[in-house]
């Protein structure tokens, strides 16, 4: 069965999937992790990805950001099929159009937060000072411009995932990926880091965020369910 | 881009600082062990008279007695390395080689003429001819070789080396300074600059890493003054030879001499051979050299390959120490791989920020060369300590053969990082290789 979820265009469709499937095959097993769908989300659009642990929400956010490959059908993204490419084509696109928030931050400890932000950058030739500019206005949008050499354990939870927010957006990317972005951190700091990432989205930028927290994901603007690998858009109310 | 790897690498290593010791200081006893038997043995190799090994030549003779063979060598008869004093100063007369030495042996007590008697020390000296400086490229601090006419008259003259002349004359420039050789009387002419050939490739085996001698006389004074002296050198008889003087020596058909000549250039060698088969016919037909004739010249590089001068087991203990550096680079590469490994969330999250996996492997072969470099230069130092201490607990071999020239420094430097790079790759294909999506709930 062929699940088809696809929102009416509010712009350019940013990632277009038409029977894409992950199954994992070892000598004895196969498992379907997800089951063959069809997505689309345009640009500008904040997408929450919802779904029990083990249902394969992580799966599907690793294939939309190019870190595992399908194992069935089309995945255009930014009107690019990626079918096939070679790892530094896949790497090229996924530091020019994917920005990675993830659950635990992933800072490295022994860099400085400009040197954490400034790390996609570095596998692009931009100069010196085009980086610099870059990781500033980062910093800036984040609300940490004036700890740029402090280091990560110097900050706390919140801080630490604005940073890594800051890093996703240092190379202008597409749309982000967020896994479970405030699900280290208590509700305080998770509201502020919402409050953000809706703040980016306004600008501009399209967000695909996986999440437990339903009352986050209300506040995305379309919800896709994943239970059992199949995907199935949510109706819900969404928040004022 | 290379220094922003870099910078990482020193950051890495800064990280796991006992890791990254164990690696660098595994690498570094690796690559010194290797090092110091390999300078002792590519030391013992050198060609001590570059440029003209090739013309030199040790003449041998099959002078040997008719009934009974000189030796024995790898299965096969054998004929001396030395000469007869009769067929040596028979060649030298000719005089048919672009220039020709006899190298004797001798030793007494020496002290200068301004020495008190009881400062005289024994002393080992080389009677030799004029050519002999020249022919083996011998340099002078002061003064010149002897001549043709001092060979032929037996002048008392002497040549120093330059440790005798300190000894002796506090290094100053001794020319017309008189020196007690065995109570006669001789006068320097020259002086030699520091001269280490090595391997000392015109005597005996046992010679060929001790120093050269300190006094050169001519060959024909040491004759006049009717030296014998059979504890310094080898004499080697038969017939029932009875060496009461110098001139019973002189007439026995004993081999102890060594003859080499130097020919214009070495296609020369089949003439200069086909010369000396004829001399041994001659000498055939006057009853001499009874025995099948395998009479021989070699050069330099057969002559010090016949006689064994690198032994054997120097080459196996370097073959030992690189076996040794290999146990050394295994460890290391289990060391990269359980620390490369340690890395994987860091890989996966920059896998996940767009480098592709050549800039992973570029990243961890910029720590690779960090590593193996730092393992050279600790290498380094660690081998030129093991080859002072190897020079102090030898100090009777030549010092040349535990240095290091610069050559082998920067070797030593190179073939850690060579090493480690090497051995490095499937740590870094293994690194290389890990799923980002795996690691990033890691980090």
């Amino acid at each position: 069965m062929l699940q088809t979820i696809s929102e009416n265009a509010k712009g350019y469709n940013m990632l277009k999937m038409r029977g894409v499937a992950k199954s994992f095959v070892t000598k004895t097993v196969e498992t379907q992790a997800l089951q063959p769908f069809d997505l689309d989300i345009s640009q500008g659009e904040f997408v929450a990805i919802v779904g029990p642990s083990g249902s394969g929400k992580t799966t599907f956010l690793n294939i939309a950001g190019l870190l595992e490959a399908h194992s069935e059908g089309q995945y255009y993204l930014d009107g690019k099929d990626i079918t096939g490419l070679s790892d530094r084509s896949k790497s090229s696109l996924r530091n020019q159009k994917i920005g990675f928030i993830f659950q635990s931050f992933n800072l490295i400890p022994e860099l400085n937060l400009f040197d954490n932000i400034e790390m996609p950058l570095r596998y692009r030739t931009f100069s010196r000072k085009v980086r610099a500019q870059r990781v500033m206005e980062a910093l800036e949008k984040v609300g940490l411009a004036g700890r740029k050499s402090h280091y990560p354990q110097q900050l706390s939870g919140g801080q630490q995932q604005r940073v890594a927010i800051a890093r996703a957006l240092a190379g202008s990317p597409s749309f982000l990926l967020a896994d479970e972005p405030t699900g280290n951190l208590d509700s305080k700091m998770a509201d502020g880091i919402m409050a953000l990432l809706k703040d980016i989205n306004q600008q501009g930028t399209s967000i695909l965020m996986v999440t437990h927290d339903m009352d986050q994901a209300r506040q995305a603007g379309r919800v896709v369910e994943i239970r059992d690998g199949y995907l199935t858009e949510q109706q819900l109310a969404l928040t004022a | 881009m290379l220094l922003y790897y870099f910078k990482l690498a020193m950051l890495s290593i800064r990280k796991t600082p006992l890791l990254s010791f164990l690696m660098i200081a595994t690498i570094a006893i690796g690559i010194a062990a290797t090092m110091i038997t390999y300078t002792v043995n590519y030391m013992m190799t050198q060609d001590p008279v570059p440029g003209k090994s090739d013309r030199l030549f040790t003449v041998h003779l099959s002078s040997w007695d008719p009934n009974v063979g000189y030796r024995m060598k790898d299965g096969k008869e054998d004929i001396p390395i030395f000469m007869t004093y009769q067929d040596a100063t028979n060649l030298y007369t000719d005089q048919r080689a672009h220039k020709q030495t006899i190298i004797s042996f001798h030793k007494a007590m020496v002290r200068s003429a301004a020495q008190p008697r009881g400062q005289a020390t024994m002393t080992y000296l080389r009677p030799t001819t004029h050519e002999f400086f020249s022919m083996l490229n011998v340099p002078f601090l002061y003064g010149s070789p002897w001549d043709a006419s001092d060979d032929s008259q037996g002048s008392q003259i002497v040549v120093l080396s330059k440790k005798k002349n300190e000894q002796l004359f506090q290094g100053e420039n001794s020319l017309g300074r008189e020196v007690v050789i065995g109570g006669l009387i001789y006068r320097v002419v020259g002086v030699l600059d520091e001269w280490l050939p090595l391997p000392r490739f015109y005597t005996e085996r046992s010679d060929s890493y001790s120093e050269p001698r300190g006094l050169f006389v001519p060959f024909q004074s040491s004759i006049n003054n009717d030296w014998l002296s059979g504890t310094d050198g080898s004499v080697y008889c038969w017939g029932g030879a009875d060496l009461i003087d110098l001139n019973a020596l002189k007439a026995s058909e004993c081999v102890w001499l060594f003859y080499w000549v130097e020919l214009a250039s070495a296609e020369l060698r089949d003439d200069y051979l086909a010369y000396i088969n004829r001399y041994a016919q001659e000498q055939k037909a006057l009853g001499r050299f009874q025995r099948e004739q395998m009479n021989r010249v070699m050069n330099v590089a057969e002559f010090i390959e016949y006689n064994e001068v690198v032994n054997k087991d120097g080459r196996i203990a370097v073959w030992l120490a690189m076996a040794f550096l290999i146990a050394c680079l295994l460890n290391t590469m289990s060391l990269m791989m359980t620390k490369f490994h340690g890395k994987g969330a860091e890989v996966g999250l920059r896998r996940a920020v767009g480098a592709s996996k050549v800039d992973i492997a570029r990243q961890f072969f910029c720590e690779t060369v960090i590593i193996g470099l730092a393992g050279g230069a600790i290498g380094l130092v660690l081998a030129l300590l093991g080859l002072y201490v190897t020079s102090e607990v030898y100090s009777h071999l030549h010092a040349g053969l535990m240095e290091m020239n610069l050559s082998l420094m920067l070797l030593t430097i190179g073939s850690s990082v060579l090493a480690s790079t090497v051995f490095g790759l499937y740590p870094i294909y293994k690194a290389c290789q890990i799923q980002p999506s795996s690691q990033l709930k890691s980090l």
